[in-house]
């Protein structure tokens, strides 16, 4: 036994799981102490935690930026609605569609846009955005272009004989949480799993891990289109909680807020990502009670943390938890 | 089976324009067998090494591996595969993540049936994971690097950092490992402990190798055959001995 074996700390677990059922009792007892508008806040931090944990599983894994998380979200959020007002189908059904729908178009999308450099791939994931937010608009036979498509019923479960609708903003709110976080542990699981450290050996250095044998082009793919499934989830939810959709479902604004959450948490970490999505989401809520001085304040939010915090906060995070390792 | 040499080459030629780099070669590697390949700056050895790995097409001749035609292959088909394996000048191992965990990478394509399978956290996956880190801990000790396995490896010294992509290259238990000047760069301690490597791996696993080397006493010490080139042919071949003493190979490269 070498020093360095004898010293990997036994108490780390030993923490985090006492820290991780308290944050769950936390999360589970929210609406009990916790206004509707908050709850609103969280709602709104945890449907963009599931894009964010697709771009995080694309950039801050596999080392891919894309801005094309908006047009997924809207692509989910479409099929969700179109499905959910023209056929009534339930919840489930909507939002898995919503899902596998966005993770389908990401394949035509990925061939091409993949073969391409850094940042040529930068702006042509921007581009879809874009495209995507013409056709919503053009399409009006489908999408009813500018007019959106309103009435999305409430999350409808029909198993069987038994059906019920999830209303109300606490209803909303369990809802949100079990699907976060199942999202959050298919994230982890990702990652953890063999091909997760292929994903980090791209990222580190392409040309190594090809010659290790790792077929890197079919991995970035395959990652992109898991990402795109996961923001095309977040837009089912999404589209369900405002039961409306319109073109301005697809915008840049969205897509940078999800990066924005993933840098800002701490790309490569899961943590991170919650974290991330929970502080600027909120903050933006937070902050409509200045609306005038609301994108200011939050522009110089971000400016402190490029120049404070330049890894985001997962780093305070580790060492927060080092901190209380010691004091135990 | 066992009798057909584990690399076969014959009349390999790639020219660059009016420059024949590789003039009709013909080599072979045996089973087991740890040959040299020397000569002069310019003479041919890194784009000999290009054409058999699959990194340039050559213009003609025949490339086999352990029997099969892989004239023509891509580097990545070839590597994908996993039999033969090649280093580069310039050393490069994944900086950020720490000793044990460039090893797993590195053999963990030839584990894992398909791309699919890696996304797998069952019991399945588990295994084949826990064997690689296995082997991965054996490689570590062979190299000595088994106290500084969980520093990251950018943190390491150049020849450290050597004895990783070394030891990431026996991960896929390969037959034939092409080493494209193994010891440029690196201190006379650590040469020692490359050379030791080298034949732990060719003793203990029966790799063969072909190595591209200048330290004339690394290969007279290490290799049963060499071969000599000199402006893309080949200018002699022979053990060791006879290499160090052949006047033609005196001339053109060892001088004196």
């Amino acid at each position: 036994m070498t020093p360095a074996e004898l010293s990997i700390p036994a108490t780390g677990r030993d923490l985090r799981l006492p820290f991780g059922v308290a944050l769950a009792a936390l999360a589970c007892a929210a609406p009990l102490f916790l206004g509707n508008y908050p709850l609103h806040a969280i709602i709104i931090a945890l449907i963009f935690l599931l894009p964010a944990h697709g771009l995080n599983l694309l950039l801050g894994y596999t080392g891919l930026l894309s801005l094309a998380q908006a047009a997924f979200f809207g692509i989910g959020a479409y099929t969700s609605a179109l499905l959910a007002v023209h056929f009534g189908t339930p919840f489930y059904v909507n939002f898995l569609a919503a899902g596998v729908v966005a993770g389908a178009i990401a394949l035509p999308l990925g061939i091409p846009a993949l073969r391409l450099r850094a940042t040529s791939f930068v702006m042509c994931t921007l581009g879809f955005v874009i495209i995507g937010q013409a056709i919503a608009k053009n399409w009006i036979s489908l999408t009813r272009g500018d007019m959106g498509l309103a009435g999305i019923p409430k999350p409808y479960f029909a198993l069987g004989p038994v059906s019920f609708t999830v209303s109300g903003t606490v209803g909303f709110y369990y809802l949100v949480l079990v699907i976060a976080a199942i999202a959050t542990l298919a994230a982890y699981l990702i990652v953890r799993s063999p091909a997760g450290r292929n994903m980090i050996a791209i990222r580190e250095n392409e040309t190594l891990a090809e010659s290790v044998g790792i077929p890197t082009w079919n991995y970035k793919l395959l990652v992109f289109m898991i990402s795109a499934a996961f923001a095309g989830l977040g837009g089912s939810v999404y589209a369900h909680y405002l039961t409306v959709v319109s073109p301005l479902t697809f915008q840049m604004y969205y897509s940078t807020t999800m990066l924005i959450i993933v840098l800002g948490g701490g790309a490569g970490t899961i943590s991170g990502v919650i974290f991330g999505s929970l502080l600027f989401v909120g903050l933006t809520e937070a902050l409509r009670v200045a609306p005038e001085l609301r994108m200011i304040a939050y522009g110089f939010c971000l400016l402190g943390l490029v120049f404070w915090f330049p890894s985001g906060f997962a780093p305070i995070i580790g060492r927060f938890w080092s901190f209380l390792e010691r004091r135990k | 089976m066992t009798g057909l040499p584990i690399l076969d080459i014959s009349g390999l030629s790639k020219s660059y324009g009016a420059v024949r780099a590789v003039d009709g070669i013909n080599l072979h590697v045996d089973r087991g067998e740890i040959c040299g390949l020397i000569g002069p700056n310019g003479s041919g050895k890194s784009t000999f090494f290009d054409c058999v790995t699959g990194l340039a097409k050559p213009n003609a001749g025949a490339v086999k591996l352990d029997g099969q035609d892989i004239t023509g292959w891509s580097l990545s088909d070839i590597a994908r595969e996993g039999r033969m394996l090649r280093s580069f000048q310039k050393t490069v191992v994944f900086s950020a993540l720490d000793v044990e965990e460039n090893l797993v990478i590195a053999g963990q394509m030839f584990t894992f049936p398909g791309i699919l399978s890696t996304f797998g956290v069952g019991s399945a996956a588990r295994n084949r994971v826990a064997a690689l880190r296995e082997r991965a801990r054996e490689l570590i000790k062979i190299v000595g690097l088994w106290d500084v396995r969980s520093q990251a490896a950018g943190k390491l010294s150049g020849g450290q950092q050597k004895l990783i992509q070394f030891a990431s290259m026996l991960m896929p238990e390969p037959k034939l490992i092409l080493l494209d000047e193994p010891m440029a760069g690196i201190n006379p301690k650590l040469i020692e402990r490359v050379v030791e490597s080298i034949r732990l791996a060719n003793m203990s696993f029966g790799v063969s190798f072909l190595i591209i080397e200048h330290n004339i006493d690394v290969v007279t010490s290490l290799c049963t055959r060499v071969v000599v080139l000199d402006q893309g042919r080949k200018l002699a071949e022979g053990t060791p001995d006879d290499i160090v003493q052949n006047q033609a190979v005196r001339e053109a490269y060892l001088g004196g």
